[in-house]
This record gives C-alpha cells, sequence and structure tokens, in this order.
C-alpha cells in the first residue's frame, strides 16, 4: 500500500534535522499501516533510542498487559545520528515488555538496519497486533506492503532469509528477521540484521514470531539533513581524528571483544563451568590468540571506524564472531576448549537466532545438572557430542530440548535446584562473574532489563584498567549510578559501547542537534531522567526485588579455585551497596522514585498509584 | 589520471565512504545518490568497490551524444591518512570528467555504457551526476580512516602519468 503523506522521499531532508520527523505505525491484525509525526515534545526530552524507546513505551503498552498479548508492541527505535558519519551510531535499539522477563527490554543491534529506516522517511517502527497468517513486512519509502511468509519464507534460517528477501526484493534491500527459534517462540529467540548482528536479549524474536512477523525488508532513499552538511562534515572529521583513530581505539579492529577473554579468565572472572570458578584452564584454545589464527578479515557496521567485527574461518564454519560474551558463556562456561566445536554452537545459534548468551547458560546448565547426578540430559562439561546440536533440539523441543527451552530459571526450578539457575530477573547472565569484580554485582542487581552487562561495566575499571578494586564494594553503588545515567544517555544517540566517549564528546555531538551549546550537566540529567522512566515502567507492569543468585555474593560460596579463588562480598556488605544505590538514586527502601527527585529531573510520566506497586516475587 | 579506488579486499563494508560522498554534494546524507559505492553482501560478508575511473576510462565520454562529459583540471588533496600518500605525495594534479549540466539530456546513454555503475540520473535535477573527486578535497578517502583500513584510496591511471604535476 501507498502511504499518503505530506512529505515524500524526494524532498532536502526531514522535518528537523537528524529525525526524519515520522513514525510508522503497523498494525498485523488489520494488516494496516499509517504514518504520524514524531512526537517532538519527546524527541527534545528523551533524544532518542533508549530514551524516546522508553517513552514512547510508557504510552503505548497497556499498563498490565500479557507480554505475550497482540496489543503488546514491539517499537524499533533509531537514533538521531544514524545516517550520518557519526561513527558508531547507526545502532537500531528494539523494546517492548519483555515475555521473559515481564518489565521492559531495550535490546541494541548494529548492522545497516537503523540507517535505512532513517532513510526511508522514519525515526520509528511501532508494531501492534498479531497477523492471522505469517508475514513480512516490506517498505521501500512510502511504500510498505505486507507478504505472505508461507511458504517461502517461515521456516528459513536467517542466512537465507536475508539472501531470499535480497534476492526477490532489491539488492541493497536491509532485511531484520527471525529464525526458526522466534517462529517457535523459544524465550531467548533474538532478532537478526546483517545476519551476525543480534538484538539478543529478553525474547523480542520470540514475540515477532508470535506476532507472525517473519521478517521487515527496508529500502530507503531519502536523505538525513544535518543542517549545514560541510560544516558538520568537517566537525565529524576532527572528532574521528581527535576520539576514534587513536591508539585507544586500536583493540576493536585487531582483535575485537575476544581480547576479553585470556583478561576475563587470570583475574577470575569468566564463568567457568557453569559458575562453579572464575578462571577456566583451557582458555588457551579459545582466546584472542586463537581467534587470530582463524581470522581473515574485519567487518565493520554501517558508519562504523572502529569496524570491530572479525571474521573467522575454520572450513566447517567461517562468518563473525564468536564475540567474548560467547566465548565466556559457550565457551568456558560449558567446559569448551574446542574451538572448532565453539565456533559451530555459535553458528547454529546465529542461523537459528538464538541469543548465545541464554543458549550457553542453558547448556552449562544442563551439563552441571549431569555432573551433579540430578539428571542426564546427555551433555557434558567439555564434550562435543550433544553440545553442538543441543541448539537445534532446543528449536525443535525435541528430546532433552523440551526441557532446555524452559531457560535457565524455569529448568533449575524443574529439578529442584534453583540454586543453580544463574539469572538476574529471568535473564540468564553474561560472561562476568561478580566474586571476580565485585562492582558488577550492582550493576546486574540493579539493571533495568535483568542480567546485563551493558548499562554499567566496572570491569573496565576494576580489571581491564586496574584503576579501582575489584575486591571492594565501597564507592560502588555512587559509580554504578553514574555510569548508568550516562549509558542512558549514550545508547540514546545510539552510540555503541566500543566507542569510548564521555559527556564532552556526547554534548560536542548534541550541539549539532540541539543547535545551542550543550553542557555535560544537562546531559547528565537526561540520562537520569531516562533511567527513572525506565524504573517507573517496570514499578507499573510489576518488578522483582533487585536481587543477585546468591552464591555471587553469599560468603560461603567464595570461589575455590582460580584468580579469584576465597573472595565474596558478603550478604551483608551486598544488602548495605544496594541501599546506598537506592538513597543515591532518590528512591525510596522499594526503589520508588520520589516526587522531588521526578520534578528534579523534568520527568513526565507518573505511576497511576504508587498504592498499587507490589515488587513480584521472584 | 586521478581516481578513487575502493579496495574490495580491505572495505570492511562500513559505507563511511557513501554517506561523506552524499553529504558533500548533495547536502544532506543521501547513500542512495552516491558518486561511489561498496556492494556489500553482509551475510557473505563479501565487499565489491564501485567508482569512476575517470579520463582511464571514458566510456561515457565517449558514448555521450552531447558532448556533456567534459575533461577538467583538478588538483587533489586529500585529508587524512591514504595508503597511496607515500607515492603520490600530498597532491596531485591531473584531469578528471565532469558534466556539464546544461548540455546534458539525460538521454541515459552513459548510465548504460558505465562498467561500474556509478554514473546516475539525479533524482532532483534529472541530469547525470558522477564523481569529480569533490573539486579535490575527496571526502570518501578523509572518511576512510581506520588506520588498518584505508580501503578508499587514491589512484593514478598508468598512461597519463607523464601529466602528472606534483
Amino acid at each position: 500500500m501507498h502511504l499518503s503523506r505530506g512529505i515524500r522521499f524526494r524532498d532536502k531532508g526531514g522535518i528537523v534535522d537528524f529525525y526524519r520527523g515520522q513514525v510508522l505505525r503497523v498494525d498485523l491484525s488489520a494488516g494496516s499501516v499509517a504514518v504520524e509525526p514524531l512526537n517532538t515534545e519527546w524527541a527534545e526530552k528523551y533524544v532518542g533510542g533508549k530514551g524516546l524507546l522508553l517513552r514512547y513505551l510508557w504510552q503505548e503498552v497497556p499498563p498490565r498487559i500479557d507480554p505475550w498479548a497482540p496489543d503488546n508492541p514491539i517499537i524499533l527505535m533509531t537514533g538521531p545520528f544514524a545516517g550520518t558519519n557519526v561513527t558508531t551510531a547507526s545502532r537500531l535499539v528494539v523494546g517492548c515488555k519483555s515475555p521473559v522477563t515481564g518489565i521492559y527490554n531495550d535490546s541494541y543491534v548494529g548492522g545497516s538496519f537503523a540507517p535505512e529506516i532513517k532513510f526511508a522517511g522514519y525515526d520509528a517502527i511501532i508494531i501492534t497486533g498479531q497477523a492471522a497468517e505469517p508475514v513480512v513486512l516490506t517498505i521501500a519509502d512510502d511504500t510498505v506492503d505486507f507478504v505472505p511468509a508461507k511458504p517461502r519464507y517461515w521456516g528459513m534460517r536467517t542466512s537465507e532469509i536475508e539472501m531470499a528477501l535480497r534476492a526477490d526484493f532489491d539488492r541493497d534491500v536491509k532485511v531484520l528477521s527471525i529464525g526458526p527459534a522466534g517462529e517457535a517462540e523459544i524465550p531467548w529467540a533474538c532478532i537478526s540484521t546483517d545476519q551476525y548482528h543480534k538484538a539478543g536479549r529478553g525474547g523480542h524474536g520470540a514475540l515477532m514470531g508470535r506476532k507472525g512477523l517473519k521478517a521487515i525488508a527496508v529500502r530507503g532513499t531519502g536523505s538525513v539533513s544535518v543542517g549545514d552538511a560541510q560544516a558538520f562534515l568537517a566537525d565529524v572529521l576532527r572528532m574521528h581524528t581527535d576520539y576514534i583513530l587513536t591508539e585507544d581505539n586500536l583493540w576493536a579492529n585487531e582483535e575485537g571483544t575476544p581480547f576479553l577473554a585470556q583478561v576475563m579468565s587470570d583475574a577470575g572472572v569468566m564463568p567457568t563451568l557453569n559458575w562453579s570458578t572464575g578462571s577456566f584452564d583451557g582458555i588457551e584454545s579459545i582466546n584472542s590468540d586463537a581467534m587470530q589464527k582463524i581470522k581473515t578479515k574485519n567487518r565493520a557496521c554501517y558508519q562504523c571506524a572502529l569496524g570491530c567485527r572479525q571474521w573467522h574461518d575454520v572450513g566447517s564454519v567461517a562468518g563473525e564472531g564468536p564475540e567474548y560474551e560467547t566465548i565466556a558463556i559457550c565457551g568456558a562456561n560449558c567446559g569448551i576448549d574446542d574451538l572448532e566445536a565453539l565456533l559451530e554452537f555459535n553458528h547454529e545459534c546465529d542461523e537459528l537466532g538464538l541469543d548465545t548468551i541464554s543458549c550457553g547458560t542453558v547448556v552449562a546448565l544442563a551439563m552441571d545438572l549431569a555432573a551433579k547426578g540430578v539428571k542426564d540430559f546427555g551433555l557434558r562439561f567439555g564434550q562435543r557430542e550433544g553440545y553442538v546440536n543441543a541448539p537445534e533440539l532446543i528449536v525443535q523441543r525435541k528430546g532433552v530440548g523440551a526441557d532446555l527451552a524452559l531457560g535457565a530459571r524455569a529448568l533449575a526450578a524443574k529439578y529442584g535446584r534453583p540454586d543453580l539457575a544463574f539469572e538476574v530477573k529471568n535473564l540468564e547472565l553474561p560472561g562476568y562473574d561478580p566474586r571476580g569484580s565485585f562492582g558488577m554485582s550492582l550493576a546486574y542487581s540493579t539493571s533495568d532489563r535483568g542480567g546485563c552487562h551493558m548499562r554499567s561495566f566496572p570491569i573496565v575499571e576494576e580489571v581491564v584498567a586496574g584503576t579501582l578494586p575489584p575486591d571492594s564494594l565501597q564507592g560502588k553503588a555512587e559509580y554504578n549510578v553514574v555510569k548508568q545515567n550516562f549509558s542512558s544517555m549514550k545508547f540514546s544517540g545510539i552510540w555503541c559501547d566500543f566507542w569510548a566517549m564521555d559527556l564532552n564528546q556526547i554534548a560536542q555531538l548534541m550541539k549539532h542537534v540541539w543547535r545551542r551549546e550543550v553542557s555535560e550537566e544537562e546531559l547528565a540529567v537526561v540520562g537520569e531522567r531516562i533511567w527513572n522512566v525506565g524504573r517507573l515502567f517496570n514499578l507499573r507492569e510489576g518488578v522483582e526485588p533487585d536481587d543477585l543468585p546468591v552464591r555471587l555474593y553469599a560468603a560461603e560460596y567464595a570461589h575455590t579455585t582460580g584468580a579469584s579463588a576465597g573472595r565474596a562480598i558478603g550478604s551483608e556488605v551486598f544488602r548495605e551497596a544496594s541501599a546506598e544505590y537506592y538513597r543515591l538514586r532518590g528512591w525510596d527502601d522499594r526503589g520508588v522514585p520520589s516526587e522531588a527527585k521526578l520534578t528534579e529531573l523534568g520527568v513526565d510520566v507518573r505511576l497511576p498509584s504508587v498504592a498499587t506497586i507490589d515488587l513480584r516475587e521472584r | 589520471m586521478p581516481h578513487v579506488l575502493i579496495s574490495s579486499k580491505k572495505c570492511t563494508g562500513c559505507h563511511m565512504c557513501e554517506l561523506a560522498c552524499s553529504a558533500y554534494h548533495e547536502g544532506a546524507y543521501r547513500p542512495s545518490v552516491t558518486r561511489l559505492f561498496s556492494e556489500v553482501n553482509p551475510t557473505l560478508g563479501t565487499t565489491k568497490g564501485h567508482t569512476c575511473l575517470q579520463t582511464g576510462c571514458a566510456k561515457c565520454q565517449q558514448v555521450c551524444p552531447n558532448d556533456a562529459i567534459v575533461t577538467k583540471q583538478v588538483t587533489v588533496t586529500p585529508k587524512g591518512a591514504f595508503a597511496s600518500k607515500e607515492k603520490l605525495g600530498e597532491s596531485v594534479t591531473g584531469y578528471i570528467l565532469v558534466v556539464d549540466e546544461a548540455k546534458c539530456t539525460n538521454c541515459g546513454e552513459c548510465y548504460a555504457a558505465c562498467p561500474t555503475g556509478v554514473i546516475h540520473e539525479h533524482p532532483d535535477r534529472h541530469v547525470a551526476f558522477k564523481c569529480d573527486l569533490c573539486d579535490g578535497d575527496p571526502q570518501c578517502i578523509a572518511f576512510c580512516q581506520n588506520p588498518y583500513v584505508l580501503a578508499v584510496d587514491l589512484k593514478l591511471d598508468k598512461a597519463d602519468k607523464a601529466l602528472v604535476v606534483s
């Protein structure tokens, strides 16, 4: 169908510079689409990306809705700098009320999809409803169509659907899709784009599968305006030279995230054998040095000069990855030191559309249950047999796959060992053991989407740089508050974590958007505002208490082996630091922001009634 | 003569060159209207560079019935790092091909003739548009700056080297 709208794609740019000024609304139940103006008041207050996503989610998600219900939207949000030369800002954020955690989830993905949405004329796409029969959504500027997904596309693996849509529609079409895992509604099914790029966490792929949306193919020929383009080009080039093309950033191109593997194992931070130790004996087989031997080239996301993607080729498997998280959780945590097996496992997850962090966690748990004699799933720590096929069995829910597809929390509960599930708010934990880096405990427990390392990452100071003590929680509550506020601002740009930027650099870029001088202080306020809206959303929907698996902090569960052996945060210290975090945030002891704090931050939403808040039981 | 070449082997597929190209010429980021491009298949991890070889090719000039593709002298001084700097020096003077928009009738002969697919109808002006090395300040080279990549580079055509003034 052809959308009628005021702005045609051959105009000289969007309504407002950096934004296209339009939101595409897709109703899968009705099979209809509509465009509406971007709420520019919100765009100014919440920037884009994470912030604007949250503001839209607050509006669009019916309070307390069953996350699987058709009215729970999936929102694709871009940032103001997507489609420009600003390095790493091509990221897309996918958001919904997560069917896994029951709270909000924002999952970020690189590749080229967000810029293409902008070029097609939209800042965001809001997808609601549920298709009667699965569909593929095609967007070519202002022409939007629903194409039946069956029989051709339904069932395709992620590489197949991308290649097929390029062949069927346009060589330059950008594809966002789910694999068989999303179709099967596996709780940790992710959304893929450019094959190796995944909006991984929180089950967006499962929700997309429930909605009957196999893929979105978009092609945009419009433009993103930036005011005075020559001046902007010159300023961006200056920033690249000063901040991007520096020695500090070369790790990205040289090694990418695998460089962390040896560092984390040496520091006792690497989850190993289902979190039973922090150092992996077989690390040398799967660390960066091992990866370098099979590396053939670098790949980059759209508009990124860092180019951190490592292309590996072992003959049987070739492609990007694995990234550090996969090395840790699917490698060390499963006791796997067979690089080829690890690559095959990673490849299977990519093709099926499974988040490797959650998938590896579940497989490691199954191995642990077998090792402890609780239940034999045919999976053994360190053994290739069963391991490489596990993702496929999970997606088909065949054999042991039916149990594994429950996810870590439900699987551990089913067999009476909830203490062996390493998750926060039902989101499986990434590859950093807080026993080797105490600050990570609060980063996990207070993360707004459950077990996540992206909102605050004390690993940088506690382990990589060594500028903060890894075995103390002193001052870490404040550290986490500051970093969460900062990342909320940064992920609204949307800049990638791999540009180690600061507020000053963000201010230098935001002044082009806001057409005025921008202070670091006001950007910190924007970040804190966004974090508080996230908290309000979670309180509105019902959120579990901010907690951590007891093994990760209680004194009696300190590791006995590895580099972090003997270290424990201690329950009392952890509780105190958690309380300190709430105090610093201006939240009460249930984590409810005070009216004074919300007013101070200019938050424009309020809980319907504070009396209705209940912190769900785990 | 001076022209830009993308090393398909080195290119990471980041599209920075297309973005800079379109912003410089169109006044806004619009890579669908770019004067060079890297054909990227992210699934297979492959790239293929497409750039104008200027006078070294000149197919567009040969087929133009209206003499709208004209030879122009230009001194190119790329910003930032570029791999061939050592060989070519900071700047290179030579000849390129540009579109005389007053003469162009948008007949399409050159679009069909171009072996690299980098001369097209401009969607707004409805005449041919092509690479002019940004009048000597090629933005594509400036923005292909990762020291390990430098995939977009300035090259000289061997046949015309006698004309080079460094």
